[in-house]
C-alpha cells in the first residue's frame, strides 16, 4: 500500500486561526509506522485542533498535513476508511442506544467480516463493561468515551487517532483500554494518542511529540527526552562545609533542607559527580531517577522559555526540577 | 425567601423577551381580531349569516368552540378564544418544561440543588413565575379587550378565564417533567396534552346539540374533560359565568401536588418514565448517514404529518359549505381576499388551507436542514464525517429526510382532504383539486429547504434563528401582506407569495418552475460551499 513503510502523519508549520486566537502557531509533527505516538499538552495547546486538521474536519489556515502521504483535506474520505476516530468529548445520539450507534460507525467504516466483527465487539463490550442496551443520553462521560472506543476497536484499523481518550475513565477501565490499544498496534496499527497526562503517555507511547500554544517544543522517544531531564541526589548535611558542597561539579541548585543537602545534575553528567560524592564520603546517599514529568512540567508552566530553543532550556532552568520533583 | 427571590429573578432574566413577546403577541392579537371583527362582520344578519354556516358544518365548530348567540362580543369569543387558549396552554408548558426537566437535563439543575436550599424552591419559584405569567397574560388579554371597545365584565371574565387555562397547562408542565427524561420528550407530552385539550372540545362543541335558530350549541360532554372546555363554558360576555374555571384551578392543584410529591422522592436528574433501554444492535436500516438522519427525524415527521392530515380533513369536510349556501356569504371573500385561487368557494376554501399545508411543509424543510446544524452543534457530526462519508453525501441525506418529509406531509395532506371530501359528499372533482393544490406546494417547500441549507453552510450559528425566521415572515408576507396592505415588492419577497395557482380558470405554474430552479442553485452553492468550511460547533 502507498505510504505504508513511510511516514503516517507529517504536519509541516501547521496554523489554524480563529480569529485573533492562534490555536496553532507553525505546529509539526512527524509518526511513524507501527508506534504509539503521545501527544503532550497543556488545555488548550492545540492537541484537538490539530486532530481536527488530521480529519480534514477543519482546514488549515497555513501549512499542511498529510496522512498515508494523502492530503488530509481533498483526500479525506480515502484516509478515512484507514483510521479511527475517537473524539475527546464524545457526544452520542441520545435516542440512540450505545449498542446502535456503535454499530452505526462500525458500518460506516465498513465492516469487512460480520463474524469477525461480531466476536470482537462482544469481547469489547466485555472489557469495558459497557452495556449497550442505554439510550446514548443517559450514559455518562465515561460511558460515552467506552461506546466510541469500542466503537474504534471493534473495526480494525491503520491509524487510531484518540483524543484524551481515558479522560473520563476509572483506573481499572485505563488498564483495559491500554491493554486493547497494545492489540490492536500488535496487530499493525499506528496510534496518535493525546493527552495532557504524562504518566498516561509514559505508560503507552514509545514516542512523545510535546506541544505548548500551537508549537512542537520537544520530540523524540521517552529514552531520549529522559536524556534531557535532571536526576536529584541527596545525602545527609553533617560533617559538610560550604566549600564542600562548592566542589561538586556539575551540580545545580544546591540546597540545605532539614539537615539534608540537595541538588540536581543532568542525567549525562551524574557519572562526573559520583567520584567527589565517593571522596566526601557523604551519608545516605539516594539518587532519584529522572522524571519525564520535570520536562513536562517546564512546559507547562514557563512562558519565558518559548524564546529559547527547548533543549538549552533544560539545563539553564533548574529551580523548576524541584517544583516538579515534589509534584510526583 | 432570598433563595426564592434569586431563583425567580433569575426565571425572569431569562424569559423577560421571550415571554413579553409573546404577551404583546398575544394582546395584538386579541385587539386585532376584535376590531377586524368589527369592520367585517359589523351587522347582526351578517353575524347570523355566518354562524348558521358554522353551526351546519362541524368542521367549524371544531376549530372555533360553541357559538352563543349572534351578538358581537359572543361572536369575538366564538372566533377567538380557543385559539387563544390553546396558545396560553403552549406557552405554559414550555416555560414549565423550560425551567424545570431542561435544566435537570443538562445538569444545572444539580448546581441549584447543591447549594443548601429546600428541595422544593426551583420548583416553587419555577410555578410562581408561571402564575405572575398568567396573571400578566389575563391583564394583557382584559386591556386588549376592553380597549377594543367591548364590555367591561365580559373582558375580565375573558382574561381571567385564559390565565386560569393558562395555569391548567402550567400544572400539565410541571407534572410532564416529572414524568420524562428529556425535555423533548416533556414537551412532546405536555404540548400533545394541549393539542389534545383543544381536539377534545372540538369534538364535544361538535357533537353539541345546536339550537333551533343555528346561532348556540350547548356542547356535549367531551368538551367537560379539557380544561380549554372549561374556561368556553365561562361564556364570557353571555352566560358571563366564572364557576367552571373552578375546575382549572382544582386540575392544576391536584397535578401541582403530584408534581411536588414525585419531586421529593426521586433523584435530580431522573424520571418516572424513559428508562432509556432499547435495542443493543442496530437494524439493518441504520447503516449509513441517510439512515441516521431519517432515524433522527422521523418521530417529528409524524409529528407535521399529522397536523397535515387534520388541516387536510379540514379543507376536504369544508367542501359542505360550498353546497350549502353559494358563493355570496361573506366567507367567500374573506378567503378570495387570501388567497385569490379558486372559482367555486369550496376550491377557495381548499386553497386556503393548503397553504397552510404548505407552510406546515417548508416547516419540516426548514426543520431538516436545523436537524444537520443541530448534528454538527452537539459534535456527533464529527463522527459520521470522521468515517469514509463525504460532506457532501452527509447533507445531502439530510436534504433528502427533508424532501420525504415535505413529500409524506403534502400527500398526507391531499389523502386526507379526498377522504374527508368524500365522507361528506363534497362536490366532484375534489380529489383532484386536492391533490393539485398539494402539488403546488412543493416548490416553496423545496426553495425553503435549500435556502435554510445555504445558510447553515455560510452562517451555521444562526441556521435556527434565521431558518424559523425567514419561514415565519415569508407566511406572514404571503398570507397576510395583502391584506395588511403591504407593497407588492415586499409581498413579492415571499416564496409563499410565489406558489402556482393550481385551481380556478387562471391555472398558473410558472411560479413552480423558477422556485424549484432557485432551490437547485441554491442546493449546488451550499454543497459546494460545504467542502471549503470547517466542521465545527460553535
Ligand atoms: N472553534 C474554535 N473557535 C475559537 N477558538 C477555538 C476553537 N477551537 C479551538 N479554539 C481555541 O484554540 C486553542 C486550542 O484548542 P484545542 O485544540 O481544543 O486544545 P487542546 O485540545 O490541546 O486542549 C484554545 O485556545 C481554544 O480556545
Ligand atoms: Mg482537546
Amino acid at each position: 500500500m502507498f505510504g505504508f513503510m513511510s511516514t503516517v502523519i507529517q504536519a509541516r508549520n501547521l496554523q489554524k486561526h480563529f480569529g485573533r486566537v492562534h490555536a496553532l502557531d507553525g505546529l509539526d509533527l512527524d509518526v511513524q509506522p507501527g508506534e504509539i505516538h503521545g501527544f503532550l499538552g497543556p488545555n488548550g495547546a492545540g492537541k484537538s485542533t490539530t486532530i481536527r486538521i488530521l480529519l480534514g474536519l477543519a482546514r488549515p489556515t497555513g501549512g499542511e498535513a498529510t496522512v498515508f502521504g494523502q492530503n488530509s483535506r481533498t483526500d479525506a474520505v480515502s484516509i478515512h476508511c484507514r483510521l479511527a476516530y475517537v473524539p475527546g468529548d464524545v457526544s452520542l445520539w441520545p435516542n440512540l442506544t450505545g449498542g446502535e450507534a456503535i454499530d452505526l460507525l462500525s458500518r460506516l467504516r465498513g465492516i469487512r467480516s460480520r463474524d469477525e466483527y461480531d466476536r470482537r465487539k462482544r469481547h469489547l463490550l466485555d472489557v469495558f463493561e459497557l452495556d449497550p442496551s442505554k439510550k446514548g443520553r443517559t450514559y455518562s462521560k465515561g460511558n460515552r468515551q467506552k461506546v466510541a472506543l469500542v466503537a474504534a476497536f471493534a473495526v480494525p484499523a491503520e491509524l487510531y487517532l484518540l483524543d484524551e481518550p481515558t479522560s473520563g475513565l476509572d483506573p481499572l477501565m485505563e488498564a483495559v483500554f491500554r491493554r486493547e490499544l497494545s492489540e490492536r498496534v500488535a496487530d499493525g496499527g499506528t496510534v496518535l494518542l493525546s493527552s495532557h497526562i504524562l504518566s498516561e503517555v509514559e505508560q503507552l507511547c514509545s514516542r512523545v511529540s510535546i506541544i505548548r500554544a500551537g508549537r512542537r517544543v520537544e520530540e523524540g522517544s521517552l529514552a531520549e527526552l529522559r536524556r534531557l531531564t535532571r536526576t536529584e541526589v541527596s545525602f545527609s548535611a553533617a560533617n559538610l562545609t560550604e566549600a564542600d558542597l562548592a566542589g561538586i561539579p556539575a551540580a545545580r541548585d544546591v540546597r540545605i533542607d532539614s539537615g539534608r543537602v540537595a541538588f540536581t545534575v543532568d542525567s549525562a553528567t551524574l557519572l562526573e559527580a559520583l567520584p567527589v560524592l565517593a571522596a566526601l564520603r557523604v551519608e545516605g546517599l539516594t539518587i532519584t531517577p529522572p522524571s519525564l514529568e520535570e520536562l513536562f512540567l517546564r512546559h507547562y508552566g514557563l512562558d519565558r522559555n518559548d524564546a529559547q530553543p527547548p533543549t538549552a532550556a533544560v539545563a539553564a532552568e533548574p529551580a523548576h526540577a524541584r517544583h516538579a520533583r515534589s509534584g510526583r | 425567601m432570598t433563595g426564592l427571590g434569586s431563583l425567580l429573578r433569575q426565571r425572569i432574566r431569562r424569559d423577560r423577551v421571550q415571554v413579553l413577546s409573546w404577551l404583546l403577541a398575544i394582546g395584538a392579537l386579541v385587539f386585532f381580531a376584535a376590531t377586524a371583527l368589527e369592520d367585517n362582520f359589523g351587522g347582526q344578519a351578517q353575524r347570523e349569516v355566518l354562524l348558521r354556516l358554522a353551526t351546519a358544518n362541524p368542521a367549524i365548530v371544531v376549530l372555533r368552540g360553541p357559538p352563543q348567540g349572534a351578538d358581537f362580543d359572543a361572536l369575538f369569543i366564538f372566533s377567538i378564544f380557543a385559539f387563544l387558549g390553546l396558545l396560553a396552554g403552549l406557552v405554559n408548558t414550555f416555560l414549565a418544561v423550560r425551567h424545570f426537566r431542561a435544566e435537570e437535563e443538562t445538569g444545572r439543575a444539580e448546581l441549584v440543588a447543591a447549594t443548601p436550599i429546600p428541595r422544593l424552591l426551583p420548583l416553587t419559584a419555577t410555578l410562581l413565575w408561571g402564575l405572575i405569567v398568567n396573571l400578566l397574560l389575563a391583564l394583557m388579554v382584559s386591556g386588549c379587550c376592553v380597549a377594543a371597545g367591548l364590555d367591561v365584565a365580559g373582558s375580565i371574565l375573558t382574561g381571567v378565564a385564559l390565565g386560569a387555562i393558562g395555569i391548567s397547562f402550567l400544572a400539565v408542565g410541571l407534572l410532564a417533567s416529572e414524568l420524562m427524561l428529556t425535555s423533548r420528550a416533556a414537551n412532546g407530552i405536555a404540548a400533545g396534552t394541549v393539542v389534545l385539550a383543544y381536539l377534545a372540545r372540538g369534538v364535544g362543541d361538535a357533537l353539541g346539540a345546536v339550537s333551533d335558530d343555528g346561532l348556540f350549541v350547548t356542547s356535549a360532554w367531551p368538551s367537560w374533560l379539557s380544561p380549554i372546555g372549561w374556561g368556553l363554558a365561562s361564556h364570557p360576555f353571555t352566560a358571563n359565568d366564572a364557576t367552571p374555571l373552578v375546575l382549572n384551578v382544582g386540575l392544576a392543584t391536584v397535578l401541582v401536588a403530584s408534581a411536588c410529591l414525585l419531586h421529593v422522592r426521586r433523584d435530580s436528574g431522573a424520571s418516572v418514565f424513559g428508562a432509556g433501554r432499547g435495542r443493543a444492535t442496530a437494524r439493518a436500516t441504520l447503516s449509513g448517514s441517510l439512515g441516521l438522519a431519517w432515524r433522527l427525524q422521523w418521530p417529528s415527521v409524524i409529528g407535521w404529518a399529522l397536523g397535515a392530515a387534520l388541516l387536510g380533513a379540514f379543507g376536504g369536510a369544508l367542501g359542505t359549505i360550498a353546497g350549502s349556501d353559494g358563493a355570496t356569504n361573506p366567507i367567500a371573500e374573506q378567503l378570495r381576499a387570501l388567497s385569490g385561487d379558486g372559482e367555486s368557494l369550496s376550491q377557495a376554501f381548499l386553497s386556503v388551507i393548503f397553504t397552510a399545508v404548505g407552510i406546515l411543509a417548508a416547516g419540516c424543510a426548514v426543520q431538516a436542514v436545523i436537524r444537520a446544524r443541530q448534528e454538527e452543534a452537539v459534535t456527533t457530526a464529527e463522527l459520521v464525517l470522521a468515517a469514509p462519508v463525504r460532506r457532501v453525501r452527509w447533507l445531502a441525506d439530510y436534504l433528502a429526510v427533508g424532501i420525504a418529509a415535505v413529500l409524506i406531509v403534502l400527500i398526507v395532506a391531499a389523502v386526507a382532504a379526498s377522504l374527508s371530501a368524500a365522507a361528506v359528499d363534497a362536490e366532484e372533482g375534489a380529489a383532484r383539486d386536492a391533490f393539485a393544490s398539494a402539488l403546488a406546494q412543493l416548490p416553496a417547500a423545496l426553495l425553503y429547504l435549500s435556502l435554510v441549507a445555504l445558510v447553515f453552510v455560510l452562517w451555521p450559528r444562526f441556521t435556527a434563528p434565521v431558518g424559523w425566521g425567514v419561514l415565519v415572515a415569508g407566511a406572514f408576507l404571503g398570507l397576510f401582506g395583502k391584506l395588511v396592505g403591504l407593497p407588492e415588492w415586499a409581498e413579492n419577497l415571499s416564496p409563499f407569495s410565489h406558489t402556482p395557482v393550481a385551481l380556478g380558470t387562471e391555472v398558473d405554474w410558472s411560479g413552480g418552475f423558477v422556485m424549484i430552479a432557485l432551490a437547485l442553485v441554491a442546493g449546488v452553492g451550499a454543497s459546494v460551499l460545504l467542502e471549503r468550511r470547517d466542521i465545527a460547533s460553535m
